[in-house]
């Protein structure tokens, strides 16, 4: 089965307030390798839905950042990985089963290196 | 320099009566700052200081006073990000830049020193240090015009925020707690006026009926009227106006307090320009004239303040404010209270009973029509829940409700009076302006 | 729960001595009659300073409100969350209330209004802090 990949945006993301380091190619990377992404933020999900539609990245969930248990709930998958910047974004993933990943650039061997 | 505890300026008591400068003091001009949601620590054009002085010519400017003119300067140095912890608490020491800032003022720090060298103000005869926060100052200046101390007064209002995770770190990453803490954050309070109100909004819940997502129409319509608000964070930021669900879904910070309900720290600044009424006709624009000002600092009586303890320190605040006017509730057209956290409103809106609403009506009153265009425009600024952390949106929107400049937030209703304040239950205060001097 | 931990400070050093013997004492003004937590310089009511005592309270208290801390800033806390924290006055006089945890009640099921009773658990060797059980 393939890997899950929930991305925060605030803090994570290069089109986040504050700007993170993984960059909208990271996640389009992300999404060609196979891993099923999505975002997972404090933001509206509407706000969300405009910032993948406006990157033209077609997200398998928007959600907020307490509904990580949802997520888990609807995808089936091998490995569950949260990127954050934030001792929350840990507490919800470690608290719904997903591995918790700082943002950083080393975060593309999640789906460069394979299963 | 003279320290504001030497001058005698505060209204904090009950019972003093009616404002001896009522309608000869005036705001004769405001200016306000891009408001971003942090200083990157690099750009000096966006710093606080930047911004200060930024906002002091818009001010000056709307006024068509020039620096000469100015002879007071009410600034309170403290930031709003910093001292209780995050990044915010370890700014310094750091590398510092050229003058003028080559010391923290300037970058997280804004104080009258400060700002006299920065800008080169030549006659300022008022300058007091230990200012506090905008809430007070505004009565500070009040006062000080009216008593003569000073005749045209810059009021200015720093909120600093910087990189880093709003108050984590600093003595809320510390293992032991000292001094007022030991009583509070052995057990989780960190202290704070979301703590402070959340207590009593759950015991206002039990004892009046309804429940916390009851403000669900009254943060929506902050959040609309912030849109209207075109020099605020979120029209310029991207922040879209969010809707019951989204509000309903919401994460809670401290359930049931969510995460809409709170405001966000911004980095910005603004400056009012205060003079006499004489002066303020002749000048560019049209004057607004300060009814009364009021303040308040009720002590706790024990370790949490409940229901009882907030709703009569907000009717001796009303009673206060109303006094000092010369006014009562049906004479106040615009009611721009506080908002820093949702929870606290509505001990104010029954506190002043503004458009009648009395203790345990506030739900109700939220749940009917509140747009700046009906019949009950509560909160027309916006407050910073729609307009950031900057603490001004209330005062701006009373001139401009009065001025008839509110663009497309200004009411449909009266607006001759206005009453604004940045104040919680038990500290702060008030100012009513109005149209006309009497 | 890793919580923080009091520093007694020369006001308060009597309190916290009295909670290391598992006892609560809250100051009292003989003029006033007036219990008052936490301990000031000077009685809340009265002024006076001269006439502050120390008297042992009986640890029996009631709910009054609560709330479930679910993103506080304490890091030491933050593996706690969610916890309730929940504000207990006393039954000897209800003016007077303190934070409490509620130990033994799980998060969000706290019974406002319900009464609850001293207890003390430790925070590092050698210093307890109080706090509130309910009663079943």
């Amino acid at each position: 089965m393939t890997k899950l990949i929930s991305f925060d945006i605030d803090g994570t993301l290069e089109v986040g307030d504050p700007p993170g380091c993984i960059t909208l190619d990271m996640v389009r990377a992300a999404k060609a390798s196979g891993c099923i992404i999505g975002s997972c933020s404090d933001r509206t999900v509407s706000n969300q839905q405009r910032i993948w539609e406006t990157a033209g990245i077609d997200m398998a969930f928007t959600v907020l950042k307490h509904q990580l248990d949802t997520v888990k709930e609807r995808f089936p998958a091998a490995d569950y990985y949260h990127i954050g910047d934030t001792d929350l974004d840990k507490q919800y993933a470690e608290r719904n089963g997903f591995h918790f990943l700082l943002p950083d650039v080393e975060v593309v061997q999640l789906w460069e290196g394979g299963d | 320099m003279t320290n504001s505890n030497d001058f005698q300026w505060r209204r904090d008591r009950d019972g003093l009566g009616v404002w001896e400068h009522r309608g000869k003091v005036a705001i004769a001009g405001y200016g306000h700052s891009p408001v971003d949601r942090r200083w990157d620590g690099e750009n000096l054009d966006t710093s606080l200081g930047a911004y200060t002085i930024l906002a002091c010519q818009k001010a000056m400017e709307q006024a068509g006073v020039t620096i000469d003119q100015v002879d007071g300067i009410v600034c309170c140095d403290s930031h709003i990000a910093g001292g209780s912890g995050g990044s915010a608490s370890n700014w310094a020491p750091r590398p510092y830049f050229a003058p003028p800032y080559d010391s923290e003022y300037g970058i997280t720090l804004i104080n009258a020193q400060w700002l006299i060298g920065a800008m080169g103000f030549k006659n300022v005869k008022f300058a007091p240090t230990g200012v506090p926060t905008i809430g007070e100052m505004v009565g500070m200046a009040s006062q000080a015009v009216g008593d003569g101390v000073c005749n045209t007064c810059l009021v200015i209002y720093p909120t600093g925020n910087l990189e880093g995770r709003y108050r984590r770190g600093g003595e809320n990453a510390d293992d032991y707690a000292r001094g007022a803490r030991q009583w509070t954050v052995p057990w989780g309070n960190h202290g704070g006026n979301d703590f402070i109100n959340i207590f009593p909004h759950n015991q206002y819940c039990l004892k009046y009926g309804g429940e916390h997502d009851d403000l669900a129409p009254f943060v929506i319509n902050q959040h609309k009227n912030g849109m209207l608000t075109p020099w605020g964070f979120n029209v310029n930021h991207g922040v879209e106006p969010i809707t019951v669900e989204d509000y309903k879904t919401s994460r809670y910070i401290l359930n049931p307090l969510r995460i809409w309900d709170c405001d966000r720290p911004v980095n910005a600044s603004v400056a009012y320009l205060f003079t006499t009424a004489e002066r303020a006709r002749d000048m560019k624009s049209q004057p607004v004239y300060v009814l009364n000002h009021s303040q308040h600092n009720f002590r706790f009586r024990t370790t949490q303040p409940d229901l009882d303890e907030v709703e009569m320190w907000t009717d001796r605040q009303a009673a206060r404010m109303y006094e000092g006017a010369g006014m009562g509730p049906a004479d106040v057209d615009i009611f721009n209270p506080y908002d820093g956290y949702a929870i606290m409103t509505q001990f104010f809106l029954e506190g002043f009973q503004w458009h009648g609403v009395k203790r345990g009506d506030a739900f109700a009153f939220y749940a009917g029509d509140i747009s700046v265009k009906g019949p009950h425009p509560f909160f027309s600024s916006g407050g910073n829940l729609g307009n950031g952390r900057t603490r001004s949106a209330m005062y701006t929107d009373s001139i401009e409700q009065l001025r008839g400049t509110a663009g497309d937030r200004q009411v449909t209703v009266r607006a001759e009076t206005a009453l604004c304040a940045f104040t919680t239950p038990s500290s702060g205060g008030w100012l009513m302006l109005g149209k006309y001097p009497s | 729960m890793p919580k923080v931990i009091p520093v007694p400070d020369e006001l308060s050093q009597p309190f916290w001595d009295a909670v290391n013997q598992r006892r609560l004492m809250i100051q009292y003004c003989t003029v006033c009659g007036k219990l008052q937590y936490p301990p000031q310089a000077t009685c809340q009511v009265c002024g006076s300073a001269h006439n502050l005592e120390w008297k042992e309270v009986e640890g029996k208290g009631h709910i009054g409100a609560y709330i479930t801390i679910e993103d506080g800033r304490l890091n030491r806390r933050m593996p706690d969350q969610p916890y309730n924290l929940a504000m207990v006055t006393l039954d000897a006089d209800p003016t007077v209330n303190f934070y409490s945890n509620l130990p033994g009640t799980p998060a969000y099921e706290v019974p406002v209004g319900a009464a609850v009773e001293l207890t003390f658990e430790e925070v590092a060797p050698g210093q307890l802090i109080h706090e509130w059980r309910v009663l079943e």
